[in-house]
């Protein structure tokens, strides 16, 4: 590769800013003893054989503290894949391009205390063309844990929301605090695993019987406004819709589509209350429908959810959103971009991209060849999109319900 | 956190403390005999009060809904022979209401977090429950609320309306009383508390204190 290659870096002549220490847990911490005479700023240990593996890796680990205290070197890791940062090219991930893709530049910090789902996330969502702002694996967290990543998330021009994958939690108070600052700036997204009922605490309390560590994370998230997700498919999903869309004024929704099918679907989930909370039909006024009516068949529905059938074209989108963006009783729209329908193509993301402007928009394409060509166009429009009602409903819930919170608590 | 033994206060010392803090309990007297004249209005409960005994109600400890004099000597007699080294506490019968359960705990991340649950056996068999980390906002508490299946009282639900705004105020001075660090409060359990449309009243409290010495 024709790299030059030093035996050893103390020896390097210049100045370091980040270590990539690949070797194994002994020798990384050897490794790590002579970056902290160079004082490099940064060192990633990737190696496993940590405090993941008992005594003798946790003296290891703590091996690693000792010999960072009072320096300026900070570490990331063990046990990590490190970092990507798309903007300045940065990615110390060792897996190979013909096995995982690495997302293109974003919005969205993404933060993971396992390697491989942050890896395995990472190449799924390239399938619709998803960029993130970086990537950050903080594995054993001798150092640098989430606290640190989330409050760099905090203040990267390029970062507009911010999702975390953590197991644990390190510091429970500074993170309570941290996370209610940050997510009234950029909006947060959790997910927590670990939520199966601890069954230590004493019985001698009612209120401990109920306290299970996953309710009171639940209660601490609501507290803060966090967004929860509960799988690894929410946690992009809702991580991009607070990070392409500001949070509408209120909860009413305007539905418009081409298959009466995903309309009422589309109603009956997001007016059900679940885990991401409800929100509410708009109501149309006669003015309104009435004007509605001239783009659209006779036997077509202007009531909400709208139905523009078969006959639904780009030009009728663009009127009827015109519509709902000027109207007072629409807080934000959903609007379905399928395929079936021969007046549907690529063109629909232009009148989506020009309502977007002006009110909250979540989009929905449901299918495989064009409905695929139509997510990626409104991805690279940065107006959120899914591929199923059930993702389109849940994205717009956490919008309306983060909107919400905002308003209740944005002034505390 | 140390593994030090936490000691409960007897209810009575519990429900002066929360009464201290502007918290309804009901009116009560604690006495080894039975006085001449309790001053209080029946029906009354009968409770043993030991802070040897935590759950009384497991052991036979509380007789509710004592409607006489005459009934009240005669369980004050049965209690004696139950529990003849203890005192005991009569108590004013709550007037009935809608039952919640209120509670402290620390949690291992979080520190000191307060509950909100409907209360009864529905605590447990539906797990209605909301939590959130002490202090608390009165948005907080309205959100607790609003959280669980007993939010429907507070409008009033099949001749039961709860004045929702006292239930607030209870769950703000809990969580005042707790971030205060006067007590080295270890838990709380308020259960039941009985909320009607004229307010809320603490019916049976438990308190436990860190050991700090």
């Amino acid at each position: 590769m024709r790299l030059k290659c030093y035996p050893s870096v103390e020896e390097i002549p210049s100045e370091v800013d980040l270590a990539v220490i690949t070797l194994p847990a002994k020798q990384a911490v050897v490794a790590l003893e002579q970056s902290v005479r160079k004082k490099v700023h940064f060192v990633i240990i990737v190696a496993g054989g940590f405090s993941e593996t008992g005594d003798e890796g946790k003296n290891l680990e703590q091996m690693i503290r000792d010999l960072i205290r009072g320096t300026e070197t900070r570490v990331i890791g063990p046990n990590t894949v490190g970092v990507l940062f798309p903007y300045t090219g940065l990615n110390t991930a060792l897996t190979p391009n013909d096995r995982l893709f690495f997302p293109g530049r974003g919005e969205v910090g993404f933060l993971s205390q396992s390697g491989a789902l942050g890896l395995l996330v990472m190449d799924s969502i390239t399938e619709y063309g998803m960029g993130i702002s970086g990537f950050i694996n903080i594995g054993n967290r001798a150092d640098l844990g989430e606290i640190d990543a989330l409050e760099l998330f905090e203040v990267d021009q390029n970062t507009k929301s911010v999702v975390m994958y953590l197991e644990s939690i390190s510091d429970g108070e500074s993170f309570f605090k941290s996370l209610k600052r940050v997510n009234r700036k950029k909006p947060v997204v959790v997910l927590k695993t670990g939520r199966s009922r601890e069954s230590t605490r004493a019985a001698a309390s009612h209120t401990g019987a109920m306290a299970s560590n996953d309710r009171v994370f639940g209660g601490v998230l609501k507290q803060v406004g966090v967004t929860r997700a509960f799988d690894e498919t929410e946690l992009l999903d809702f991580g991009r819709v607070l990070a392409y869309q500001k949070p509408p004024a209120g909860k009413r929704v305007a539905v418009i589509t081409t298959a009466g099918g995903v309309g009422v679907l589309t109603t009956d989930l997001l007016t059900s209350t679940d885990a991401h909370g409800r929100c509410e039909m708009a109501n149309f006024s006669e003015e309104e429908e009435a004007e509605m009516r001239k783009f659209v068949l006779p036997f077509a529905s202007v009531a909400n959810p709208i139905d523009l059938t078969a006959d639904g074209s780009t030009e009728a989108y663009g009127s009827i959103l015109d519509i709902l963006v000027r109207s007072p009783y629409v807080d934000a729209i959903i609007a379905y971009a399928l395929p079936q329908t021969p007046k549907i193509n690529l063109d629909i993301v232009s009148p989506l991209t020009v309502a977007a402007r002006s009110k909250p928009v979540v989009a929905g394409a449901i299918g495989n060849r064009l409905s695929k060509d139509i997510l990626r166009e409104l991805e690279v429009a940065r107006i959120p999109a899914y591929p199923s009602v059930s993702r389109t409903v849940a994205a717009m819930k956490v919008l309306c319900e983060y909107g919400e919170y905002m308003r209740r608590h944005g002034n505390e | 956190m140390s593994e030090a033994k936490q000691v409960s206060m007897l209810e009575k010392d519990a429900k002066e403390l929360l009464s201290k803090h502007g918290i309804t309990v009901p009116r009560s007297i604690m006495s080894r005999d039975l006085p001449d004249s309790s001053g209080l209005h029946f029906p009354v409960v009968l409770k043993v009060s030991d802070d040897s005994i935590l759950h009384k109600t497991d052991v036979g400890g509380v007789v509710l809904n004592i409607g006489s004099r005459e009934a009240l000597e005669k369980e004050f007699k049965a209690m004696k022979l139950k529990f003849p080294q203890s005192a005991y506490l009569v108590e004013e019968m709550a007037p009935p209401g809608v039952e919640f359960i209120i509670g402290i705990i620390k949690d291992r991340d979080f520190g000191n977090v307060i509950m909100l649950g409907s209360g009864g056996i529905f605590t447990e068999l539906y797990e209605d429950v909301s939590f959130r980390k002490v202090p608390i906002s009165s948005s907080d508490a309205t959100e607790m609320i609003s959280e669980i299946a007993s939010r429907r009282f507070c409008h009033g639900f099949r001749g039961k309306k709860v004045n929702c705004d006292s239930l607030v105020e209870l769950l703000l001075n809990i969580s005042r009383i707790v971030e205060s660090n006067l007590y080295p409060i270890y838990s709380i359990d308020l259960n039941p508390v009985i909320a009607s449309e004229k307010g809320v009243i603490v019916a049976d409290a438990k308190i436990l204190l860190a050991n700090t010495i």
